[in-house]
């Protein structure tokens, strides 16, 4: 897993997205792991085509999908889906085009700040949007880490 | 984070008020003293650390599963 390198030419890239997710919750203060880098993009036509041809390289392909069934990672790929669970040579990728509790990419992305972390200048989620969309997403592992992001948030409070 | 916030921060985190999140967070089984080191990190280090525990862990299951094969 190479989270940090999928950052970095993500961002070379000028690919235009927040790092939402397990990852988020780590560079928030959260203990907990992850397997994935989970990422919100822009669907704006100059951004698909960014995000398509920077991880090209890495051989992405939809998790899950048999061996020998041919995938197509392309521009007009990202345009005919929004959500996109991606294993690459770097890790799995999860795309998303907006997040349960949060919305599109826009209201994503005023959720976020902008933070450095894998050693590029990035935008993440703050600890209020990234408890809103742990507590819409509602599964197991999500709520398991809503006690903790919450006491960080009550403990940075002003 | 400023040092008086972080202070601040550290102190809620160390006695939790009677009611609040992070007691309820406390009961849950959230080892807080673990939350004021990360508090201490800055973001870059609280991921850079996280990359280190993740290779680990990944080698560690590697040389599991090589053993069982």
């Amino acid at each position: 897993m190479n989270p940090d390198t999928a950052v970095q030419v993500l961002v070379d890239a000028d690919v235009e997205f927040v790092i939402i997710g397990g990852w988020s919750a780590i560079i928030n203060g959260s203990r907990f792991m992850t397997d994935d880098l989970d990422i919100c993009y822009s669907r704006k036509p100059e951004n698909l085509r960014r995000l398509a041809q920077a991880l090209a390289p890495y051989h992405p392909r939809l998790r899950g999908l048999p061996e020998g069934l041919p995938f197509i990672w392309d521009e007009s790929t990202l345009r005919n889906g929004a959500v996109f669970t991606l294993v690459t040579d770097l890790g799995d990728i999860d795309l998303l085009g907006e997040v349960n509790g949060l919305g599109s990419f826009d209201e994503v992305r005023a959720g976020s700040y902008v933070t450095e972390a894998f050693g590029r200048t990035v935008r993440t989620l703050d600890l209020k949007s990234l408890i809103q969309a742990k507590r819409a997403a509602g599964r197991n592992k999500d709520l398991t880490v809503i006690p903790e992001l919450e006491s960080l948030l009550e403990a940075e409070e002003p | 984070m400023t040092p008086e916030e972080l202070a601040r921060a550290e102190e809620r985190l160390r006695n939790p008020a009677p009611g609040s999140r992070i007691e309820a967070a406390q009961k849950f089984g959230i080892d807080l003293t673990l939350l004021i080191g990360q508090l201490r990190l800055t973001p870059a280090e609280r991921a850079e650390r996280m990359l280190e525990v993740c290779r680990i862990a990944e080698s560690v299951r590697g040389a599991a599963r090589r053993r069982r094969a």
